[in-house]
């Protein structure tokens, strides 16, 4: 019997080795284990044997069976692993052909710009606000201290409606409007568009302005000059920045400076204008009901375009109103 | 304002280098947009005298010169110019002499004679063309031998000086030198003596001020028997050329110098042409009067000006008139000198499309002691070069109205206060004695006069900034503004702009930035109703209207980049919009878009479809629900003439209209150049930036029932009204109602469509019943039928 056993184990697993694939493999299988396959059977002659002899054959049979399915199963696992393999390799696909991504646009680097500003400036704690393009006489020029007579307006360019209605030529109308409506002390950011009649390679009719103002018990001119160097220097990631402050005249502000920098990142280390700012005109806070004895104002302007052709190595202010898109993509 | 350097060195020397004076100049807040040397660099060159001229033996063009440079012996020099001739004083390059451009001169032989230097040109030298052809001719009485650029001065530099409107007092070499020397530290020297010209007789012209507010000082001074033939003397005209302003006659050409030199303007008239008295008045509406420059004026009564007996004369303090102006037979001249005050002066010039050197002084104030001393320099300067009879000075001076230099109180405490720096008291007196203000004393700071010129001193602050600039803006200590911290106003209902921005740009959308202003009449073409707000004064005709919409600047954009070859356009703006409301103007902000072309750039995945309406939807929908707003809003079929009239929405939120998308009307492609289907959007920011609070609701535990509907209804009816028909019912268990499909075609006539809808119902505490839910899904049924004719498929 042992010998009959080992025979049928060594042909079943020569049959299992030689299948290849997985519907001959259940031929086999029946074939040995199934109902009336050859264990099977060997499995119904116990009965004839002695109850001495039965438990011994009955487990040569069951190691027999055992063996044999172990061949299967191994077999089983290695035919379906060569299946899949097959299978994944019928599937393979170039991975370097560019992805089905949606084009990304990209912010026009003036906003781009105008959020870094804003940034800055919103982390020490100013809070921004905006005002509107159409603007009086009184925000844009006479509570600034620029009256009607005032050679000042000659170097505003300004876009009239009528006598009393323009388009600002300065953000900082939006200073009068917000002390007008709000509490001192404050400090505040106030960017947008503004507007002055005048058109050629270095200027264009409508640009962007960042206008900042502090209304504070203790804000003074050296305060304004320690701010602003440290913007400049945050903005342009340059601690080597060399700043300087020219006294300047503005009509709202006094005393007033006009600040330079000079830089080796850009402009061959020569001095370039880069804002105005200076201390609130106590008429100016006069005007909005702001003690000015008590407090004092500080201010700023700056050129957004200015800011973003240095920063970005544009060379022509226009550019950012063409819109050209090759330019745009640019800073995505 | 340009002036010579040299000249400025001879009122104030600081032992400062030419750059180091620009820097200074600019650190003191007169501004030096730029300084240019009169000459480029050269050596050698000498003031020769052509002793002889002959005739080259072997070419006709050339000439043998036999020229005196002040060496014991004459050089020979042959020279090609057609202008030399013996006697005449030249410009002489000697040999070893380096002209611009790396230029040297040698001994040379041309065509066999020897030549031993060079005549020169003006452009040879470097200087400005002359528009002599040949030499540049010197002046008989130049000093043979000496260096060139000593006897023309050209070791000098032009500084051109941008001065601030409140800096009037250094409109002259005389002022920048004042404050050159507040900042040096040093003295300003008058280069010459002010001794008076002798005068005699009246001078036989009276004047009258009528209006001693606007002219609270008249001076006027009669010249005559002077040599007519005199010229203005070289070095007067080149300073002259030097700031920028032509030689013309003698008398105009010394009136201009003295402005340049001490600020004040003047004007000379030929006597002999006035009429009776000269009077300072207004003049009278409708008045003419025709200008030096020969434009006839219509004056207005606002206007002051100087007139005779016979009318205007001349625009106070900004130009002379054609019919009194000096010319070459002038025998007898009237210098006038006077004080305008600026108001009377401000915005007239620009008001006749003028501006002058005199107008532009006036209109922000002149030195009110000037006159006097000006009128006597003026007078010096003239009489030197053509001597005649000066009369006595004529002068009307109205002391209630000569502006008077005010006291201002400067405290200690407040220098802190404004500047940030405690500067000593000695400190503080010390800048304003250099400043030459008077100091008086004060218990806790100083009463401060300051000198005449200096009129732009009111307020303390004024003072303080004095005080700052001289003591150096760049002095000042670092400071950090030290404020309480405050947290911010910060309502979590306000959507961030950026957010927005960003959303659009992930969805492939470039932002774009575009005038305010547009063309009025392709405005129009979008929006014939509306009536645009106008721009008295624009740059150009085609920039003359406020935007009414976004649209123009998108589709300006659109064909810009259309032009260029790039097809694949998707764009968005975010501005304020400007409406005429009746008499109001409303300034909105607004956010809209345009796209055209390929939904995405050539690649070998994507589909290659061109974008269309529901792109653009889809695009404004994701903008509707970052904000939660989407349930809010409309879209209607509308019928504008920019749009497509099968395919435009208007976007109503509560029955207000905010905001339009759709295709642009083929018909008005030509009007802005675009080609392709353009899809359009604008809504209010406003809309989107007002977000909804997000309110949590308990999920369901209890399983979702979906029931799927198809609906046959009419080809137009819009889904939106079956939707509106279905939202009737009302049941508080139905989740959604999306439509999965729209189907026309076999099976379904002609005129209708099927629109297949996923209704999803769920209880919040209760798995629903069969019937509970049938009935509902025979509600929705009805009310569709009932509401837009709807039939079950």
């Amino acid at each position: 019997m042992q010998q009959t056993l080992q025979t049928i184990v060594s042909q079943a697993k020569q049959a299992a080795h030689s299948v290849s694939e997985l519907a001959h493999l259940e031929d086999v299988r029946v074939q040995y284990l199934g109902k009336k396959g050859e264990l099977t059977q060997m499995m119904k002659t116990l009965g004839k044997l002695s109850a001495q002899q039965r438990p011994k054959a009955g487990q040569m049979i069951n190691e027999a069976k055992q063996a044999v399915q172990g061949f299967l199963s191994e077999k089983k696992q290695a035919l379906e692993d060569a299946l899949l393999e097959a299978q994944l390799a019928g599937e393979t696909i170039d991975v370097t052909l560019p992805g089905r991504g949606v084009d990304m646009g990209g912010l026009h680097p003036v906003t781009r710009t105008l959020h870094r500003i804003e940034s800055l400036f919103a982390k020490a704690g100013f809070e921004v606000e905006t005002g509107p393009e159409i603007e009086d006489d009184w925000h844009n020029f006479e509570a600034l201290n620029i009256p009607e007579t005032h050679p000042a307006r000659a170097m505003h360019d300004t876009f009239y409606f009528d006598d009393q209605t323009v388009l600002r030529t300065h953000t900082s109308g939006v200073q009068i409007r917000t002390m007008e409506n709000r509490e001192v002390p404050m400090r505040i950011i106030a960017p947008g568009r503004v507007y002055r009649c005048d058109s050629d390679q270095t200027h264009t009719p409508m640009f962007h302005q960042v206008e900042g103002l502090v209304v504070e018990e203790q804000a003074s001119f050296a305060q304004l000059r320690t701010l602003i160097i440290a913007f400049l220097k945050q903005f342009f990631e340059d601690d080597q920045l060399k700043v300087r402050f020219r006294p300047s005249y503005f009509p709202f502000t006094e005393p007033s400076a006009e600040v330079d920098i000079a830089t080796n990142l850009f402009g061959d280390g020569r001095w370039i204008e880069v804002l105005g700012c200076g201390m609130v005109h106590p008429k100016v806070l006069k005007n909005v009901g702001v003690d000015s004895e008590k407090y004092t104002g500080l201010a700023f302007g700056l050129g957004v375009e200015r800011l973003a052709m240095l920063r970005y190595g544009v060379t022509d202010l226009r550019q950012f109103f063409e819109n050209d898109i090759r330019f745009l993509k640019q800073f995505k | 304002m340009k002036i010579s350097e040299n000249w400025l060195r001879e009122w104030v020397n600081p032992a400062w280098e030419t750059s180091r004076l620009i820097e200074e100049l600019s650190l003191a807040g007169l501004e030096v947009d730029g300084a240019e040397s009169v000459a480029p660099e050269f050596t050698g060159v000498v003031v020769g005298r052509v002793l002889s001229v002959e005739k080259h033996p072997d070419a006709d063009k050339l000439n043998v010169t036999q020229v005196d440079i002040g060496g014991e012996e004459s050089v020979q020099i042959v020279c090609g110019a057609s202008n030399v001739v013996a006697g005449m004083k030249a410009c002489c390059a000697t040999v070893g002499a380096q002209l611009p451009g790396n230029f040297k001169i040698k001994k040379a032989k041309l065509r066999g004679v020897p030549s031993n230097g060079m005549l020169c040109g003006a452009t040879e030298l470097g200087l400005p063309d002359d528009g002599v052809e040949g030499l540049f001719v010197l002046p008989d009485d130049a000093p043979v031998g000496v260096n060139v650029r000593d006897f023309l001065d050209l070791d000098d530099q032009v500084i051109d000086i941008d001065l601030t409107p409140n800096r009037a007092d250094c409109l002259s070499v005389e002022g920048v030198a004042r404050d050159i020397a507040a900042f040096a530290d040093c003295p300003v020297t008058q280069p010459f003596s002010m001794e008076a010209v002798i005068k005699q007789g009246a001078p036989g012209q009276s004047i009258q001020v009528i209006e001693a507010e606007a002219c609270p000082k008249y001076l006027g001074v009669m010249v005559s028997e002077y040599d007519v033939t005199a010229t203005t003397p070289d070095w007067i005209v080149r300073r002259l050329a030097r700031s920028g302003i032509a030689a013309k006659s003698l008398s105009v050409d010394i009136t201009n110098y003295v402005m340049l030199e001490l600020g004040q303007p003047m004007h000379a008239f030929d006597a002999d042409a006035l009429t009776g008295t000269v009077a300072v008045r207004f003049a009278e509406e409708g008045e003419t009067l025709v200008t030096l420059d020969e434009k006839e004026l219509k004056l207005n009564s606002d206007t002051l000006v100087i007139a005779d007996d016979a009318g205007p004369i001349a625009l106070a303090g900004i130009m002379g008139g054609l019919s009194t102006r000096v010319n070459d037979d002038t025998k007898r001249l009237f210098f006038e000198c006077a004080h305008f005050a600026p108001l009377a002066i401000t915005g007239k010039a620009r008001q006749y499309g003028l501006h002058t050197d005199s107008s532009h002084r006036f209109e922000r104030g002149v030195d009110v002691n000037l006159p006097e001393r000006a009128l006597e320099r003026a007078l010096q300067l003239f009489t030197a070069c053509a001597g005649g009879k000066v009369s006595e000075i004529a002068a009307e001076i109205d002391a209630t109205h000569l502006p008077k230099s005010p006291e201002i109180l400067l405290r200690h405490d407040r220098i802190k206060k404004l500047l940030g720096v405690t500067l000593e008291r000695q400190v503080v007196e010390a800048i304003f004695e250099r400043l030459n203000f008077q100091i008086q004393l004060e218990a806790n700071g100083w009463l401060l006069t300051p000198p005449s010129y200096r009129f732009d001193m009111a307020i303390e602050a004024d003072l303080i900034e004095e005080v700052g600039r001289v003591f150096g803006y760049n002095n000042l200590p670092n400071e950090v503004l030290v404020a309480p911290m405050r947290l911010p106003h910060l309502p979590e209902s306000l959507q961030e702009q950026m957010f927005i921005r960003k959303a659009l740009v992930s969805r492939g959308y470039h932002e774009i930035i575009t005038y305010s202003f547009v063309d009025e009449i392709r405005q129009k073409a979008l929006f014939p109703e509306e009536e645009g707000i106008l721009l008295k004064n624009p740059i150009s005709d085609d920039m003359k209207a406020m935007r009414t919409s976004l649209f123009p600047g998108l589709l300006q954009t659109v064909a810009y980049n259309q032009k260029r070859q790039q097809p694949q356009l998707k764009f968005f703006e975010m501005g304020l919009v400007f409406n005429r409301q009746d008499t109001e103007t409303r300034q909105t902000p607004m956010i809209g878009g345009a796209i055209v072309g390929p939904l995405h750039a050539v690649n070998w995945a994507n589909d290659d479809r061109l974008v269309d309406f529901y792109d653009l939807k889809g695009d404004v929908e994701t903008l509707l629900s970052l904000s939660h707003v989407q349930q809010q809003i409309r879209f209607e079929p509308t019928q504008l003439t920019l749009f497509h009239p099968g395919q435009a929405a208007a976007l109503y939120q509560d029955q207000r209209l905010v905001g339009y998308m759709g295709q642009l009307h083929p018909g008005l492609a030509k009007v802005y150049g675009v080609s392709g289907k353009v899809y359009l959007f604008q809504l209010e920011l406003d809309v989107i930036l007002t977000q909804k609070l997000p309110m949590a609701e308990a999920i369901s535990k209890f399983p979702e029932v979906q029931r799927d509907l198809a609906f046959v209804v009419a080809e137009n009816l819009p889904v939106q009204a079956l939707m509106d028909a279905l939202n009737e019912v009302k049941s508080d268990w139905l989740k959604s109602i999306t439509v999965f499909d729209v189907y026309r075609g076999q099976g379904i006539d002609e005129n209708q469509k099927s629109i297949a809808l996923t209704l999803k119902m769920q209880h919040p505490e209760r798995t629903l019943q069969d019937e509970e839910v049938e009935s509902l899904v025979q509600a929705y049924i009805a009310k569709a039928a009932e509401k837009v004719n709807a039939t079950l498929r």
